[in-house]
């Protein structure tokens, strides 16, 4: 409930009391007889103060209850991710020294006499420790984002999403998809956002590798932006194979791949880095998918501010 | 080690996983470098004033005495043994701890065995035997240019330059490795603090912003050069001081 619902709840009762007490207290009554006129006012107006104070109690008691719940999740939701971050710092820690060993040992049967066949396996060895490698370290990127200091400064959104749309359209992988990039011109261009700008360009990067990712050559990749009040809201919609419903929720976790995602190039890691970009910046992203016909991601990262 | 032109440089390796040294040693050697080894921060202290290494790879996290104790008590004691420690600094904080630490270079684990022979030897190129390396001066001056690492300020000619919180780490870490080929992917892992797939383009658009601010011509560079496919190298030379 309210504040300002409980505090109109609470004056409610000595306000109506008040003006009957006034009423009979003024005579302003067609039957006057005094001292019942005396009597039912100051009834009236205990009446009222006494209800009025019951009100006010319990709203008091709200807010405090309301307080410690918020003061209650604020601490469990800072503690999973003090937690969490500190279960990836120690693996990270804990994979790297193996994996270091790994390499240089790689690199010394490298050196040595090697026939084609295990100058091959060694190569896809290499290529396998390299993954777990990049792996860690965007467990690691994703840990320390929702803790590291932010460069902050205002970005120029439609320079930003231009730059994004033509990286990606010069990728191999966007071979005969249809990118298009719709910015508002008139009456005024998109405003800044207040921001990381490197870490801004990989939220949309991301975005429209996911789109690439799960289109075909043939389909439409629509990347759109408006402002919406306090908002600059950017669209990033496919018409490719679309996310079953059961995975629209868990698509934003680490390391999770859609039943659809088997079998597409990827370590689950893109879009849970868009959730946190997004949520470092005070903004908010969902998705709309429909099975077989297309994604939309909706992103929404507050107006620079003076 | 008077010779340095004659004997094969000496390299200490220190790190407690003997998995690590066993396997990066007959790496290093193979390289040309003869190699000694210790396990912890204790170990390395006896081992670098018997041997008197020509550089020191220390690892920081060990038991006994951490790579960064070992780094900080020989830099007090006035000893500037050319030193590469085996950690991170991606963020401005752990940049200005490193700056006070005195280490010459940083690589990250896991790193490609190559990468590192090649900072060895850049490190053993810029090393002075005997003097601080510009990884540990507090302003850092070439030409016209001065870098005030304790403030972050840069100024040129004498009037301060307005640059981007990235664009003057870039610069930072440029200046302190003056005449070296860096790659967008070093740069991108030691100032950006990790390397993403599209971050390349992140460092081109700041090294457009320091040439725009430093009036330098990318095709006639005073300062910073473009090396094509391969990277950047801060082609003015550069002096430290205290």
């Amino acid at each position: 409930m309210k504040h300002w619902l409980w505090g109109l709840l609470a004056v409610t009762p000595v306000m109506l009391c008040g003006l009957l007490a006034a009423v009979f207290w003024l005579g302003w009554l067609p039957n006057r007889v005094a001292y019942l006129r005396a009597d039912l006012g100051t009834i009236f107006l205990l009446f009222g103060l006494l209800a009025s104070g019951g009100l006010t109690v319990e709203w008091l008691r709200w807010v405090r209850e309301e307080r410690s719940h918020r003061n209650l999740v604020n601490r469990l939701l800072a503690e999973s991710v003090s937690e969490r971050h500190e279960f990836l710092r120690r693996l990270d820690h804990e994979l790297k020294n193996p994996l270091m060993a790994m390499r240089a040992g790689l690199a010394n049967l490298t050196g040595t006499e090697l026939n084609a066949p295990q100058r091959e396996i060694i190569e896809s060895v290499e290529t396998q420790i390299l993954r777990l490698g990049r792996l860690l370290t965007d467990l690691r990127k994703l840990a320390e984002l929702e803790i590291r200091p932010l460069d902050c400064a205002p970005v120029d959104m439609s320079e930003l999403l231009q730059d994004v749309v033509s990286m990606t359209e010069e990728r191999p992988e966007a071979e005969g998809r249809h990118i298009t990039l719709t910015l508002p011109q008139v009456p005024w261009p998109l405003p800044p956002v207040p921001g990381d700008r490197d870490l801004l360009f990989l939220l949309f990067h991301n975005l429209l590798d996911n789109a690439l990712k799960f289109t075909q050559p043939g389909h439409k990749i629509e990347m759109r932006a408006f402002e919406d009040g306090a908002w600059v809201v950017v669209e990033v919609a496919d018409t490719g194979q679309g996310i079953p419903e059961k995975d629209a929720m868990l698509v934003w976790n680490e390391l999770y791949r859609g039943e659809n995602a088997r079998g597409v190039p990827g370590s689950g890691i893109g879009l849970a880095l868009v959730r946190a970009i997004t949520e470092r910046h005070n903004g908010q992203v969902f998705l709309r998918s429909r099975f077989g016909q297309g994604t939309v991601f909706t992103l929404r990262l507050p107006v620079y501010q003076k | 080690m008077s010779n340095r032109d004659n004997i094969s440089p000496r390299i200490l390796l220190v790190d407690d996983e003997t998995a690590i040294t066993a396997n990066l040693a007959p790496f290093l050697e193979r390289a040309g470098f003869l190699v000694g080894t210790a396990a912890d921060g204790v170990q390395a202290v006896e081992q670098i004033s018997h041997l008197k290494p020509d550089l020191v790879i220390l690892d920081v996290l060990m038991p006994r005495m951490d790579g960064r104790q070992v780094l900080r008590q020989l830099r007090q004691q006035g000893d500037w043994t050319p030193i590469i420690l085996l950690t991170q600094v991606g963020e401005a904080s752990e940049r200005a701890m490193a700056l006070e630490e005195g280490a010459d270079d940083y690589i990250n684990k896991p790193f490609d065995p190559r990468e590192l022979v090649a900072r060895i030897r850049s490190v053993l190129r810029r090393a002075r035997p005997g003097q601080p390396p510009l990884a540990a001066a507090w302003k850092l001056v070439c030409g016209s240019l001065l870098f005030d690492r304790r403030a972050h300020r840069v100024f040129l000619e004498g009037e301060e330059l307005t640059l981007t919180p990235k664009a003057v780490a870039l610069l930072e870490y440029l200046m302190t490795h003056p005449d070296e080929l860096i790659s967008r992917e070093r740069l991108l892992e030691t100032v950006w603090g990790w390397d993403y797939p599209v971050g390349t383009r992140s460092v081109d658009t700041r090294i457009a912003e320091l040439r725009r601010v430093l009036g330098d011509d990318a095709a006639a560079p005073t300062y910073i050069e473009t090396v094509p496919g391969e990277g950047y190298r801060f082609a003015g030379k550069v002096e430290g001081q205290a």
